[in-house]
């Protein structure tokens, strides 16, 4: 469900929880809430406060050393808790369970309504967070707030894109498509050429949600009316025009077997990217990172072009991912816990070197995402392109969208519904009403007021 | 082995109180001031168990209480909180997701089970009647799928029945017969079932044969000299005498089978598609605390599939122990 940015860590650890049943998993985290707590002991008042952190990717090391190394009041003790849902269902328990939440969490923005809504946030409004307003992408922002309340500080984000392998695309004598027409003509004609060659994979699984919501989201889509400051009512519509005109292009491209349908984060996955399997790859700002890392050897091949467009010179954007920092509820220090925040990456530019280098985080900061730096950074992975003056001007064109308290259960119902379509057990056709009913059943359910 | 001194135990005559009779009779009389010896001993007895109890109360009937209570309650993400009798337990047995997983693992169980158990039974005779080196390589060999760890020996027949890499695929491939998903929807429950019967007709086969090799030899010797073949013993005289183990094999195949988890955990990886997060009862409870909040619903399917298994289980060694003649 979640659309974590190392699928490929993702897996492992995701098996390694499998183990561990729910009533296991209760007992790991009273052991590790145990140690750590709020962070210092609180009576001392000499030394530094020390800010316990949750995030997941490992480069995250080198941006707390800076920070430590820049702060002298304040210290942060980096935790990995796991990556995406993973890190979700430990931070839920121990919200649930009243204690053993870190002071700052790593949520990515479809998380923050859920976790805000169990008052599992902080409002970090009242501690200055306003300030940043200005430094963030507004969508971001938008996702990040409610008016004055401040639930989150932006990092990075998803804008999408397509990558596809130049050298396919030459051998097949393939054009760059620009629309979603032109798109599924070209996969048609690399098939034909090759039987075993796809366009694209299109994802089964709960990663993969992530991705059709982005999708959606391009085509116009906007299944939320959400506001935390509004409850309980809530629009919910995941049924409208384009969500339907996108599933069913899909469903066409599955049913003409143009596309390969393998879960994302699997094996075959990774060697479908690496083998020539698929030539194109529609992913988000982090997935440059993440193709060099699971199809390292083919370096060099792959080139970057903006989302094809539904209107011909159209320029409709959506987002995939993308995380923000957030201030969980339980912290002690709320006012150090607030500037941890703030200014782990903020506009540092030295913890984004390390972000944008190592991590391949695509920064939602205007300064640095809109700097000579990031914009002008070449990738020798994408034959030296500078990829990210396709990646930036995606990131500004992203408009407004809200995410619905209940994105878990929206994007599993999703993922199940798809499953069955791509099954055959059910007509595309029905997939976004079948998803729509039940989410505004569970909606209803929760105590909300549907409206549709 | 515990589980052989367990099944000991159901064969032979219960050892109820018997410590206690022993203990009492040589210290007799009361010390002036004292408690009864009894009354010392009982207070003994107490303080030996209380370790045990201690952690049984807590991390057994403690938690149990507390998800009973759980399940009691509806809280809802902006609703609140409030006390609901049994809506929960209703909402349950007419949930169809939830029934649908029912459904799933008694399929599943229908086919899988006595497949398994018996393999088991098979080559726990066949251990049992070749005594050569061979059979010692052929019993560790056997076993040896219990020792991984299931997340492990999931994620290995993960990549084993990986449409790309796995050798099913290639084999199929180039007899011609074509791809064979054995992710697909239709195959799933048997490369599931194949998992499980991979993983545990060793530790059952073991069982088994442990109760084979505490049957008295000389009922042999006499079948023997009675003419009959060793088809006839296996049929006549070793499997009725091992009715108990089998019964109690029998017994926790069931048990695994309701609580199917892990597995099918594992493989929603690579196959999410048709794993949902409903795909059995526990794999639900699991999704429906976890990622869709609701708690107290989580906890009255728990509490519900808890209570099938106990019944069930209970049932089921009360019919089986006066059909197979045990006592």
């Amino acid at each position: 469900m979640s659309s974590s940015r190392k699928p490929q860590l993702r897996s492992v650890r995701r098996t390694a929880f499998a183990a561990t049943s729910a009533a296991l998993a209760g007992v790991l985290l009273a052991a590790c809430g145990g140690g750590g707590g709020g962070g210092s002991s609180s009576g001392a008042p000499s030394g530094p406060v020390h800010i316990k952190v949750w995030a997941w990717y490992p480069q995250f090391k080198q941006v707390v050393a800076q920070f430590n190394k820049t702060h002298k009041d304040v210290q942060v003790d980096w935790v990995q808790a796991g990556v995406g849902q993973d890190e979700y269902t430990k931070l839920k328990t121990a919200l649930k369970a009243g204690q053993g939440a870190p002071d700052v969490v790593m949520l990515e923005f479809q998380e923050l309504p859920t976790i805000q809504l169990t008052k599992g946030l902080l409002d970090m409004g009242k501690y200055g967070a306003n300030e940043d307003k200005g430094n963030y992408v507004d969508w971001a922002w938008k996702q990040a707030s409610d008016g004055d309340h401040v639930y989150a500080i932006p990092v990075d984000g998803g804008p999408m894109a397509m990558m596809y392998r130049a050298d396919l695309f030459k051998k097949y004598d393939l054009k760059v498509p620009t629309t979603w027409a032109q798109y599924k003509e070209e996969a048609a004609k690399l098939h034909k050429a090759d039987p075993s060659a796809y366009m694209t994979d299109f994802g089964s699984d709960e990663t993969a949600a992530g991705w059709r919501q982005g999708l959606t989201w391009q085509a116009g889509s906007r299944p939320y009316t959400y506001s935390a400051s509004k409850l309980p009512d809530i629009g919910v519509k995941l049924n409208d025009a384009s969500a339907k005109k996108v599933y069913e292009y899909w469903g066409d491209l599955v049913k003409n077997k143009l596309v390969d349908t393998q879960s994302y984060a699997t094996t075959d996955f990774y060697n479908g990217l690496s083998s020539g399997k698929y030539a194109t790859y529609i992913a988000a700002g982090w997935g440059p990172g993440y193709l060099s890392s699971v199809a390292a050897k083919t370096a060099g091949k792959w080139r970057v072009a903006p989302l094809p467009q539904w209107t011909a010179g159209g320029n409709a954007q959506g987002d995939w991912g993308g995380s923000s920092f957030s201030v969980t509820s339980q912290t002690k220090h709320p006012k150090e816990a607030t500037e941890v925040a703030r200014e782990l990456f903020g506009t540092s530019e030295a913890a984004w070197k390390i972000g944008i280098d190592q991590a391949y985080l695509f920064p939602l900061s205007n300064p640095i995402l809109n700097g000579a730096y990031f914009k002008s950074k070449k990738y020798d992975f994408f034959g030296g392109q500078q990829i990210n003056s396709v990646f930036v001007p995606a990131a500004n064109g992203i408009s407004a969208f809200d995410w619905s308290p209940f994105q878990d259960y929206a994007y599993n119902t999703d993922t199940s519904e798809v499953g069955k379509a791509l099954q055959g057990q059910s007509a595309w056709s029905s997939v976004n009403d079948d998803v729509q009913q039940q989410v505004t059943s569970y909606a209803s359910k929760q105590g909300f007021k549907v409206s549709q | 082995m515990s589980l052989l001194r367990q099944q000991g135990s159901t064969a032979t005559a219960p050892p109820r109180a018997v410590p206690a009779k022993g203990l009492r009779t040589p210290v007799a009389g009361r010390r002036p001031g004292g408690l009864s010896a009894r009354t010392r001993h009982k207070g003994m007895g107490l303080l030996l168990v209380s370790p045990f109890l201690l952690l049984f109360l807590a991390f057994l009937v403690a938690p149990l209480c507390y998800a009973f209570w759980l399940s009691l309650r509806t809280s809802t993400l902006v609703g609140g909180d409030h006390f609901s009798w049994f809506a929960n337990y209703k909402q349950t047995f007419t949930d169809p997701q939830f029934l649908s997983g029912v459904r799933r693992v008694v399929v599943f169980g229908v086919v899988q089970i006595p497949l398994m158990l018996g393999l088991a039974l098979l080559g726990a005779l066949i251990i049992d009647e070749v005594t050569s080196r061979l059979a010692k390589v052929f019993r560790m060999t056997l076993f040896m799928p219990y020792a991984v760890p299931a997340v492990i020996g999931a994620l290995m027949w993960g990549f084993l029945y990986s449409p790309t890499f796995g050798p099913v695929n290639s084999i199929s491939h180039s007899l011609g017969l074509g791809k064979v998903d054995l992710l697909s929807h239709d195959l799933m429950l048997t490369s599931l079932g194949n998992i499980v019967t991979w993983q545990w007709t060793g530790y059952n086969m073991i069982v088994l044969y442990a109760a084979l090799q505490g049957l008295p030899r000389e009922v042999y010797e006499a079948a023997k000299l009675d003419g009959a073949g060793q088809l006839q013993t296996a049929l006549r005289i070793k499997i009725p005498m091992i009715s108990s183990a089998m019964v109690l094999t029998l017994m926790f195949t069931l048990i695994g089978t309701l609580q199917f988890f892990t597995e099918p955990r594992v493989l929603e990886h690579s196959a999410s598609s048709v794993i949902t997060p409903d795909y059995t009862p526990n794999l639900y409870a699991y999704n429906l605390a976890f990622q869709y909040s609701e708690f107290n619903y989580s906890a009255a399917i728990s509490f519900s599939l808890g209570a099938v298994v106990f019944i069930g289980s209970y049932i089921f060694l009360f019919v089986a122990r006066k059909r197979s003649g045990l006592k």
